[in-house]
């Protein structure tokens, strides 16, 4: 029987779930002036030698510093440098001198042998440390402060390589157990904030005070991942964050937020554009070895019709696979959307008019944009080309799709890129390079792995070349190869976008640097 | 000693002797699909632009190029050293792992479950109380659509109204971000209590009530139907019509001779509820980013992380096992009808 008793214990329970919700609805303020940033999805380690993920490079770099970093107008900054790197004569040694002001977290000084154990454990044990591509050669220490760097074969993109988070400089003694196994939960390093506590979904950055340079604007940050994109945007909208960055969060909420930051109620931030989305076409096998299918392929691709579809424009339609940032004025452009054209190449090749060609296009089943990619343009090709093309599409999950990629297995596939480093050789050499090849055709390389099996001698002798070229000459032979891929369209770029951060009206707007990192020290809050 | 009880003794131990075997076959399934499954943790964790010779030495340092017999021999005598392994995608050792994430699910499958009796039973009741009335068609209403709810909708919507709306609760998270968290059993709700941390414990329970209420909800649409059936059938029983003749009040009826009657078939369902409980509560830990051990097994299939999916699905899979074994011994020794 609902008798008194149970009326009161009901009574109780309600209270006290009201009195909680009540009592911590305003929790946020226990701590005004350190900021709540919240990101999707948990972080595994913050060993840089471990991390390859978006969200872990972001904290990395508040946690340490790089020898240099990009400006946003692509300029090499020195930071842990003192000065700009000098190439030996015969471009085989560099020498970097070091500031003699930094300190470790540990307290312990920071000079040229902690740069060398960064390097050597990162060439060791580093996950990514195919991104050093057997480069580095050695590293010497003719005093505390200078650093020689030996290399196998003149490299200019090493330069990018040295503003890597990957390469932040790492404490030896608080490492000296972690040589050659990864140190996940903690992180010593020389930069502006102290990892006070880690956990695979919070993270809390405390300001270093014995930090060299400029001291952060807030009292510390408070990292916290969720694992959805609905509570991503919830968390902002109901003021439970201060600051949301998310690339991975949905485009119908992207647009949600952009809209909220026209209406000035949120504030958001954006990096230089970084991330390319394109089309791998594999050139070995029927229907894409031949070069006429191709062109025809990539001039049926609508990239902003698929923009305004998909992404409500908030994406950018490019036609090349370098962001654009990097290529000055020179810019290389790759087929464009002409439907007529498309048809009359088809037509050429014996297909329309009764002969359909038949393609499948992959893309991957957990990213949800890639879906609508590959939803928007088979509608555009069925309304516009069904007498010519009929593409069938399959969603596959993403690590299959990586696995599957150098078996030759997808005729098309959807991905995307963002290079490793700020610099336009981390965008060309992984997809374009090849080690070993046969009548055009890659058997073993970088390209084998971006699933093109695509391979010219001539951009093999670009990429040599462009290693021992600086400034404009090396940016030549950069643009150079791009020209000769946009001919051969072994791909077909879609949009590129911006890693993109949004803050409440009382933060400061977000700002990134060149390498596309939030500057979470430059967050603070506004109404004090 | 009664024969009853040796016969549920004897049931009991030949139950418990199969754990064991139970669990080499779930180990066993699991380590093989894991591998016929396209990709492996070097895809997941190097992503598409890794050269072959950086996946083959991750690889081979992840110990994956060894044939898959000895991975298997290998995984089979540390699994009987009660040696889980280590997570292959941050090194840490998965019974680490599980004994982080594992509390958070219990902790919130328990509050579920109680917040699941609390709703189901006394609508069950007012249903029957008021039965072919008003009330009775509002509790029908309630109990079929809650278990008709999909758990990802009614999440979504519970955190859409309650957390983004209203701003009664958070969007997700177990607990304060600004705050310390108590660290004893893992159970952060009992770790408040016995460090005698009030705001810690506030704290908890605001993180806990919207998840565990949405799930109590969905679950509990099973108890109030189960119940109300159960007890209406106790009502028409010949021991509550002769209780009903000797005088005997509606209160000492109900509390004394149709409620422990009905509360037996229940107990079966709650042993199938644990069950279904661990499959509910990915989509609610999924939802309100709840750091669990479901959402840390899907985390690790996507990730390739064998070692961690053997560990959680195996700890699971125990749990389970023996939940239900000890819902059968509970209900042989409730039950005396009930023989082994």
């Amino acid at each position: 029987m609902f008798n008194i008793c149970t009326f009161k214990f009901y009574k109780t329970l309600i209270f006290l779930i009201f009195f909680t919700s009540i009592n911590f609805s305003c929790g946020k303020s226990n701590n005004p002036k350190k900021i709540t940033l919240a990101s999707s999805g948990k972080i595994e380690s913050l060993d840089p030698a471990r991390v390859n993920t978006i969200k872990a490079l972001q904290i990395i770099s508040s946690l340490g510093d790089t020898l240099y970093e990009f400006s946003k107008d692509g300029k090499l900054i020195p930071r842990l440098a003192a000065d700009m790197p000098v190439f030996s004569e015969d471009k085989l040694k560099i020498y970097i001198n070091l500031r003699d002001d930094v300190l470790f977290h540990d307290g312990s000084k920071f000079d040229s042998n902690a740069m060398k154990f960064t390097i050597n454990r990162f060439k060791k044990i580093g996950t990514t440390n195919y991104i050093l591509g057997n480069k580095i050669k050695s590293i010497e220490t003719p005093s505390k402060y200078r650093l020689v760097i030996n290399l196998n074969m003149p490299s200019s993109s090493v330069e990018g390589l040295l503003t890597s988070p990957n390469l932040s400089p790492l404490s030896p003694l608080a490492y000296k157990d972690f040589n050659d196994k990864f140190l996940n939960n903690e992180f010593v390093g020389t930069g502006k904030y102290l990892l006070k506590r880690f956990t695979n979904n919070i993270q809390i950055l405390e300001p270093n005070i014995n930090y060299w340079g400029k001291k952060p604007k807030n009292d510390g940050i408070n990292i916290v991942g969720y694992s959805n994109s609905n509570s991503l945007y919830g968390a902002l909208k109901s003021k439970q964050i201060d600051v949301l960055l998310s690339n991975s969060i949905d485009d119908v909420q992207r647009d949600m937020l952009r809209r909220l930051s026209e209406n000035n109620k949120i504030k958001e931030g954006r990096s230089v554009p970084n991330e390319i989305s394109f089309i791998s076409l594999r050139t070995n096998k029927k229907p894409f070895n031949s070069l006429q299918i191709r062109q025809a392929i990539a001039k049926s691709l609508n990239r902003e019709l698929i923009s305004k579809k998909v992404s409500y424009g908030l994406r950018v339609p490019t036609r090349s696979i370098v962001p654009a940032k990097f290529k000055k004025n020179l810019l290389v452009s790759w087929p464009s959307y002409n439907i007529e054209e498309a048809k009359k190449i088809l037509k050429k090749q014996g297909f329309c008019n009764g002969n359909v060609l038949n393609f499948p296009l992959t893309y991957r089943s957990n990213v949800p944009t890639d879906k609508l990619i590959a939803l928007a343009w088979q509608q555009d090709v069925n309304s516009s080309m069904k007498d010519c093309i009929s593409m069938e599409i399959n969603g596959v999950e993403s690590t299959t799709i990586y696995k599957n990629l150098s078996e030759g297995i997808y005729e098309a596939v959807i991905l995307d890129w963002i290079g490793g480093y700020s610099d336009p050789h981390s965008y060309l050499k992984p997809l374009l390079s090849c080690k070993k090849s046969e009548m055009n055709i890659c058997i073993e390389g970088q390209s084998v792995f971006s699933g093109s099996f695509w391979a010219s001698e001539q951009v093999e002798k670009l990429f040599l070349e462009s290693e021992s070229k600086y400034g404009l000459e090396r940016l030549k032979k950069l643009i150079e190869i791009e020209q000769i891929a946009s001919k051969s369209i072994p791909y077909i770029p879609i949009w590129i976008s911006s890693q993109k951060a949004w803050s409440q009206k009382n933060i400061s707007k977000p700002v990134f640097n060149g390498g596309g990192q939030i500057i979470m020290s430059d967050l603070q809050q506004l109404n004090e | 000693m009664n024969r009853n009880f040796i016969k549920t003794l004897k049931y009991s131990l030949i139950k418990i002797f199969l754990i064991p075997i139970n669990l080499w076959i779930i180990a066993t399934l699991v380590f093989f699909l894991l591998r016929v499954a396209p990709g492996d943790p070097v895809d997941a964790m190097l992503g598409s632009g890794a050269t072959l010779e950086a996946r083959e030495i991750l690889r081979n340092n992840l110990g994956l190029n060894q044939s898959i017999h000895i991975q298997y021999f290998t995984f089979l005598k540390n699994l009987l050293h009660l040696n889980l392994g280590l997570s292959l995608s941050n090194q840490q050792p998965v019974i680490e792992i599980i004994r982080n994430a594992l509390p958070a699910s219990i902790e919130l499958g328990v509050v579920s479950f109680i917040v699941a009796i609390c709703i189901g039973f006394p609508i069950g009741y007012l249903g029957l109380k008021n039965k072919d009335k008003k009330l009775d068609g509002v509790s029908r209403i309630i109990g079929i659509s809650s278990y008709a709810i999909p758990p990802f909708w009614g999440a979504m919507m519970a955190q859409l109204l309650f957390s983004i709306f209203i701003r009664m609760f958070p969007v997700g998270g177990r607990f304060p971000i600004f705050q310390e968290q108590p660290q004893i059993t893992g159970f952060i709700i009992i770790d408040s209590i016995l460090k005698n941390n009030f705001s810690a414990l506030v704290g908890s329970i605001y993180h806990i009530s919207l998840p565990a209420i949405t799930l109590g909800f969905l679950l509990s649409g099973i108890f109030s139907r189960s119940f109300r059936l159960n007890l209406e059938k106790s009502y028409q029983s010949d021991y509550v019509e002769a209780a009903i003749c000797r005088g005997i009040n509606d209160r000492n009826i109900l509390m004394k001779y149709a409620l422990p009657n009905s509360l037996l078939p229940i107990l079966t369902i709650s042993g199938v509820t644990i069950a279904s409980l661990a499959g509910g509560a990915l989509l609610i830990e999924v939802t309100f980013s709840w750091p669990g051990i479901a959402l840390r097994l899907q985390e690790a299939i996507f990730q390739r992380d064998y070692n961690l999916v053997q560990g959680i699905v195996i700890v699971t899979s125990f749990l389970i096992v023996s939940l239900n074994l000890i819902v059968d011994i509970l209900i042989a020794f409730f039950d005396p009808r009930i023989k082994f």
